[in-house]
């Protein structure tokens, strides 16, 4: 007992010291004028794994588009296909059999060349073992054989005609280094000795858990090598600490910042700012009875919500406009579909008569005539008797999650619901949410150009086979949906295939695993006087950090005179931090480390 | 019997009056736990209902809001006042709890001596060696999320001190020859510890209770300010952490930070001036150095 009690007093004090250092060590390259130009990207979410074929989380597959070259990638200007690793591509007649031409003279990092046969052993990987198909694993459900005749041609051969083979958001890995990992799950697939070696524009050299990632920029990358020598992603435990390290010129880029930190930056000197469209969706996940692939029962999700009445009476209980307005403080776009409007020709808007508009009285009106009447207090009991008290999970490291969950008790509760929240930290949101250990949940996913990801996540085929693996999204299985899901996969031609996703999303919509909530604003900023020319994807309008590709960064260059000017802190902060700083203190003088720290999202 | 205990009781609120911090504080105190307790006949608990709430968000003091507002336009006195009903309640029943598990472990090792002391002094040790906040934030990140978290949390890791002030003073009272006496008499270790050494040592107890029920404030606005309170009710801690993730405080509303910050230093410097002023009157060394 006192054993145990040790090691676990170790790793939290391991814990509260990373903060620490991750904070303080790179502090003094503050001013580098000379020497390699670093750019330091703030991280505030945390890293599952490197490992491209478990990792998960917004931020680490951001690291793993860098390190890994792409068959083909959105592009830059407008997210339609272009050549990654292939140069060339072409469908058969039959749209079965697809062969990729792979450019020559790609090297990975340790000289080794790049050729068909890495292509054709990671998709093989994918397709034959279970753990290593957990994050990508929706690319290949459809892929019958893939092969490599000689060493710059890859054929893939399809079941079934595949819409999203140009649109294939797989990192391809060296097979000289992943071949001889046995276990991919195992810890030593996310070292340094198997994620270093890579194509992409900038390389793994470094990994510290909770604390940074650096990536240097790879000298024979086919492109041709970065302007920046040197991106870091440095962790912070809260956006407010990244954004007075920003003012502070500590580091250089911020992503999602919040709408307060956003207005606040705007008119500082020497920062600048981009608000885009986003292309990730927040939903609230209504547990509708999780199931294994086996079709047995998991989790211990309210029977209640099993009842498509009670979900939709929850969905007009609830008003995403007051949620984008008030939470997102208007950075935000109001919901319909899964996929966002920044993909117009996929993006599903509700017609009216179909629309969960908010109306508490309807919703009252409906749980009512489904027999879930209010008992005594207030509270709806169903047939059964049981309670429609719903635990609603959300992550504590974000202020939507903290601040919407008030909303959302709020109202339920004007509806007869009793809302228990329940804040926790990424991962624990992650485990509840894949193994179907929840009622309510904040959740959401981050899309790409080709939906065909994030519409493959809601079919029967992704209910996972072990639970806790992440592959479904909402646990929803209809056949319907899988129909319509079915023949836009495999319709070719554009404007039929945009149709077809629509109606599944309008299925997906009316059955409401999860209700969409609204797509947030991507809110970035940055220090002009240190870099400039960030790419924008698409362009003009779009994201920098967080794409579909490696444009944002790749393309990003030191700014011409470097004016390193003194940034104060306003009033206002110096107070801020003299409260947290007095409260600390008299707390027992520890600086302690908040294991939920602000992320986000899976991917 | 009772004469003399009021007799007592009286020598001793007058002497305590005597100390004008303490008196001013025990007045602080009263009206704080009062206005906690009238929370709900004075205020509408709907303000405290953000989909309910009015006010713009993040708007600096008003007439209409005299302390400002929140982000989602809630009124921040209005947060404050019910803050310190949680605050409060955590802060007391983690005391309760602290001071009990402190005083049987203090008695138990004063009055039975031996191994069973050396045990309980040893176990006492390594709670008192560990850093209660990180224990605290460990006990409260594995349990499920609540108040009744927080306040064991903060019980488990604060009770060590006053255990191993209970046993110093009761160790004292063992030695006197009174107990002897009661001893050759025949009494029981009940009789011997309920009669005889517990009263001696409550008016202790009752002045370090009091510099607990301050410690233990802090705590749980610690554990709210790191997101491991409870997330269903409002505190000064969770007010603070709100404000902090929401990017108030890169916005420099300081209104929305000083309330929850001020009311915790208030409220906790109140107990220490109360608890100290009770020790001088209570602990007749301390009285002597001040004569």
């Amino acid at each position: 007992m006192r054993f145990t009690r040790f090691r676990r007093l170790r790793s939290v004090l391991a814990l509260a010291a990373v903060p620490l250092l991750g904070t303080g060590l790179f502090v003094p390259q503050a001013h580098a004028q000379d020497g390699p130009t670093v750019l330091r990207v703030a991280l505030v979410q945390e890293i599952d794994h490197l490992n491209p074929f478990t990792a998960s989380f917004a931020s680490s597959t951001m690291v793993g588009r860098f390190a890994w070259e792409f068959l083909t990638l959105p592009s830059a200007e407008d997210a339609t296909p272009t050549g990654g690793l292939a140069e060339s591509w072409s469908a058969s007649e039959d749209k079965l059999t697809w062969t990729f031409r792979i450019r020559d003279g790609v090297r990975w990092s340790d000289r080794e060349p790049v050729t068909a046969h890495d292509a054709a052993f990671t998709f093989n990987r994918i397709m034959t073992d279970p753990k290593a198909a957990e994050a990508n694993g929706s690319y290949v459900t459809n892929f019958a054989r893939v092969t490599a005749p000689d060493d710059r041609t890859l054929v893939i051969e399809t079941e079934e005609p595949q819409a999203s083979m140009t649109a294939l958001d797989v990192p391809i890995v060296p097979e000289h280094v992943w071949s001889g990992i046995r276990d991919m799950a195992a810890p030593e697939t996310d070292s340094i000795e198997v994620v270093g070696v890579g194509s992409g524009p900038f390389l793994i050299t470094e990994y510290r858990r909770n604390e940074v990632v650096r990536m240097k920029a790879n000298p024979d990358y086919w492109r041709g090598r970065a302007e920046i020598d040197e991106l870091q992603f440095v962790k912070f435990e809260n956006a407010d600490a990244a954004v007075n390290a920003l003012r502070n010129g500590e580091i250089d880029f911020v992503n999602r910042l919040t709408q307060a930190q956003f207005d606040t930056l705007r008119g500082e000197p020497n920062i600048a700012t981009n608000q885009a469209s986003g292309r990730r969706y927040r939903e609230l996940l209504m547990n509708p009875g999780a199931r294994n692939s086996a079709g047995q029962p998991i989790g211990d999700g309210h029977p209640a919500l099993r009842d498509v009445r009670v979900r939709r009476a929850i969905a007009k209980a609830i008003d995403p406009e007051t949620l984008v307005e008030k939470v997102l403080g208007g950075y935000g776009e109001l919901p319909g579909g899964l996929v966002p409007p920044i993909y117009a020709d996929h993006h599903y808007t509700p017609p009216a008569d179909k629309k969960y508009t908010f109306d508490l009285a309807a919703a009252n009106r409906e749980l009512d005539a489904a027999g879930y009447r209010r008992g005594p207090d207030g509270v709806r009991a169903g047939p059964d008797g049981r309670k429609l008290r719903f635990r609603l999970t959300a992550r504590a490291s974000e202020d939507y999650g903290l601040r919407a969950t008030d909303y959302i008790a709020g109202w339920l509760d004007r509806a007869g619901i009793e809302v228990v929240k329940n804040l926790v930290s990424d991962n624990e949101v992650d485990e509840t949410t894949s193994s179907g250990h929840y009622d309510l949940a904040l959740s959401g996913w981050g899309t790409n150009p080709d939906p065909d990801y994030i519409l493959a996540k809601q079919t029967c085929a992704a209910l996972p086979a072990t639970s806790g693996s992440s592959s479904s999204n909402a646990f929803f299985c209809d056949r319907t949906y899988d129909r319509l899901y079915q023949r836009q996969a495999t319709e070719l031609d554009p404007r039929r295939r945009a149709e077809l996703v629509r109606q599944a999303q309008a299925r997906y919509y009316e059955q409401v695993p999860s209700l969409v909530l609204g797509y947030d604003n991507v809110l970035e900023a940055w220090r002009s006087d240190r870099f400039s020319d960030f790419t924008e994807q698409p362009e003009g309008r779009g994201q920098i950090m967080e794409q579909t590709g490696y444009w944002g960064f790749y393309g990003a260059r030191p700014a011409d005179a470097a004016t390193g000017a003194d940034v104060g802190l306003p009033a206002g902060a110096w107070v801020a931090i003299g409260a947290g700083a007095l409260l600390l203190l008299a707390g027992g003088g520890t600086v302690l480390a908040r294991r939920r720290t602000p992320a986000e999202d899976r991917e | 019997m009772w004469q003399r205990r009021r007799s007592a009781a009286v020598r001793v609120w007058r002497e305590f009056t005597r100390d004008r911090g303490g008196l001013v504080s025990l007045g602080v105190l009263g009206a704080v736990v009062l206005l906690a307790v009238l929370a709900p006949v004075l205020t509408d608990p709907a303000g405290l209902d953000v989909t309910r709430a009015d006010g713009l968000p993040l708007r600096p003091p008003t007439w209409e809001y005299p302390l400002g507002t929140d982000v989602d336009g809630r009124s921040v006195l209005l947060l404050t006042l019910w803050g310190t009903r949680v605050s409060l309640l955590v802060g007391f029943a983690a005391t309760v709890l602290s001071v009990l598990i402190g005083t049987v472990v203090g008695i138990a090792a004063a009055h039975l001596g031996g191994w069973v002391a050396a045990a309980l002094l040893r176990f006492t040790d390594f709670f008192l060696a560990l850093p209660s906040l990180v224990l605290a934030i460990a006990l409260s990140s594995v349990l499920p999320r609540g108040s009744a978290t927080i306040v064991l949390a903060i019980a488990v890791t604060s009770w060590p001190a006053t255990a191993r002030l209970v046993r110093a003073q009761a160790l004292t009272v063992e030695g006197r020859p009174y107990i002897e006496r009661a001893k050759a008499l025949g009494g029981g270790h009940l009789h011997l510890v309920g009669r005889h050494v517990l009263p001696a040592v409550l008016p202790l107890v009752l002045a370090n209770t009091t510099l607990v029920v301050g410690n233990s404030i802090i705590a749980e606005s610690t554990l709210a300010f790191l997101g491991l309170g409870d997330p269903n009710a409002v505190s000064w801690g969770s007010m603070l952490q709100t404000a902090l993730s929401s990017g108030a405080v890169s916005a420099g509303a300081w209104w929305y930070l000083l309330p929850p910050g001020l009311a915790i230093v208030v409220i906790v410097l109140s107990f220490t001036l109360v608890g100290r002023a009770l020790e001088t009157v209570l602990n007749p060394r301390l009285k002597g150095d001040r004569d």
